[in-house]
């Protein structure tokens, strides 16, 4: 079956099934797209973007800025992972606001903690 | 050449060395019997007619031979004794110079506070592991896990029933999953060889898709053999799969319709399920555990197990 011939160190990114869906991606596309993800941020890092996805403005900004890594983006993942990842980098960073806000409060943030014992 | 001699010289100065030792005992136990047999006949003498004195005599010479024998018999028991007398003294002196403490008392006491605590620990995690693992077992507890028909990534027919007498790892996932299950379920995959390395090869483990509508057993052959090979992809029906998430009380969040060619992502709850033999939930294992700190977890309730484990392999 044609579905499954994942090589796609051609830089096409992930593949599509005859129905147009995305066919699963595997260990190299999901490395691709991680690593085309990690270059857009850091241009959104460098021009002072957060959000590039929830507002209009914010879009318009990413593209401007980062037009062509946010292609380069789009094409090494499936649109779908392109949307989770933009807007978990504003939860992230949300995340990350609200913990070092706490912490200056003189709050402590515990990680979760293991059910048998302390010491494991 | 020259060692053997001095070898023997020295033995030989050794018992010359030793001897002295013996002999004033032996002489010192001798005078004092015979100045106890001296000082019998005058006693037996006393007070008795010429007769008498002849008996007495007998008496005494028979007195003397008995003695005699009595006196060996002490030469053989004073000597010996004399030795552990001195023993016995040097003993003393030293329990005098340090008290009842020595080496040895401080050596044992240790020894048992280290294995009493050691004791007392494992006991008190193996009573909590048991609490856990007893939560779910019995009428009127919470239940997770249960029974389900679905089917692997060879496309076989695989129910709860495949998974009685071993443990198994059960995660919920699906293969378009964009971070968190890669890394889970490389993480499950050291986990498996951590817990394989340990007890054998007891625990299956398990990932049920979430999406059965992409992850047809094709799909999760191939997704998965990246991972492990060990690691099993379960799908199955819609309904099935709907079913299976409701037992393990996994959140997921599938369209039931979905249209072909649309791209998605599943919301579903992100935990290692570890079920035991005979299908009972026995704990949860979250993001926060590392894949070591996951498989002590698993190994030790593995060897709390007193039941038959199924160790060899169905699937390989």
């Amino acid at each position: 079956m044609g579905w499954f011939s994942s090589s796609s160190s051609d830089g096409s990114g992930p593949k599509k099934t005859a129905d147009g869906a995305f066919v699963a991606p595997t260990k190299s596309t999901r490395q691709k797209c991680y690593e085309s993800r990690d270059a857009f941020f850091e241009c959104l890092d460098r021009n002072n973007i957060l959000d590039s996805v929830n507002s209009k403005k914010g879009r318009d900004a990413a593209a401007k800025a980062c037009g062509p890594a946010d292609q380069a983006f789009e094409k090494n993942c499936a649109h779908s992972w392109v949307e989770y990842f933009k807007k978990q980098r504003v939860v992230n960073y949300q995340k990350e606001q609200t913990i070092k806000k706490i912490e200056a409060e003189g709050g402590e943030v515990m990680p979760p903690q293991l059910p048998v014992g302390s010491n494991r | 050449m020259s060692s053997t001699p001095s070898c023997i010289a020295g033995a030989a100065r050794a018992i010359q060395a030793a001897t002295p030792v013996r002999i004033p005992a032996a002489h010192r136990t001798f005078a004092s019997i015979n100045s106890s047999r001296a000082s019998i006949p005058p006693r037996a003498i006393a007070g008795n007619t010429a007769h008498r004195i002849v008996q007495a005599e007998k008496n005494v010479l028979g007195v003397s031979r008995r003695i005699n024998g009595a006196q060996e018999q002490m030469r053989m028991f004073s000597s010996s004794s004399q030795r552990h007398a001195l023993k016995t003294i040097q003993q003393v002196r030293a329990r005098n110079k340090s008290g009842p403490f020595n080496l040895t008392a401080a050596i044992l006491f240790v020894a048992t506070a280290g294995g009493l605590y050691t004791y007392f620990t494992y006991e008190k995690e193996r009573m909590a592991r048991q609490r856990i693992a007893n939560q779910t077992k019995g009428v009127g507890k919470p239940k997770v896990g249960g029974p389900f028909d679905l089917v692997d990534h060879n496309g076989n027919r695989f129910t709860h029933e495949d998974l009685l007498g071993r443990y198994s790892l059960v995660y919920f996932g699906f293969s378009h999953c964009p971070d968190i299950c890669p890394d889970e379920l490389d993480k499950m995959a050291l986990m498996h060889d951590k817990v394989k390395e340990q007890c054998g090869d007891v625990m299956v483990p398990l990932m049920i898709t979430c999406d059965p509508a992409r992850d047809t057993p094709e799909v999760l052959k191939e997704y998965l053999a990246e991972f492990h090979p060990a690691i099993l992809g379960l799908t199955g029906t819609y309904e099935n799969i709907k079913q299976t998430c409701k037992e393990y009380r996994v959140y997921f969040s599938t369209p039931s319709t979905v249209k072909p060619g649309q791209d998605y992502l599943v919301d579903h709850s992100i935990y290692f399920y570890l079920m035991d033999p005979e299908g009972d939930f026995v704990e949860a294992i979250g993001r926060n555990f590392t894949a070591e700190q996951a498989a002590r977890i698993i190994s030790d309730h593995i060897k709390d197990w007193e039941k038959p484990l199924k160790k060899e392999s169905r699937w390989s």
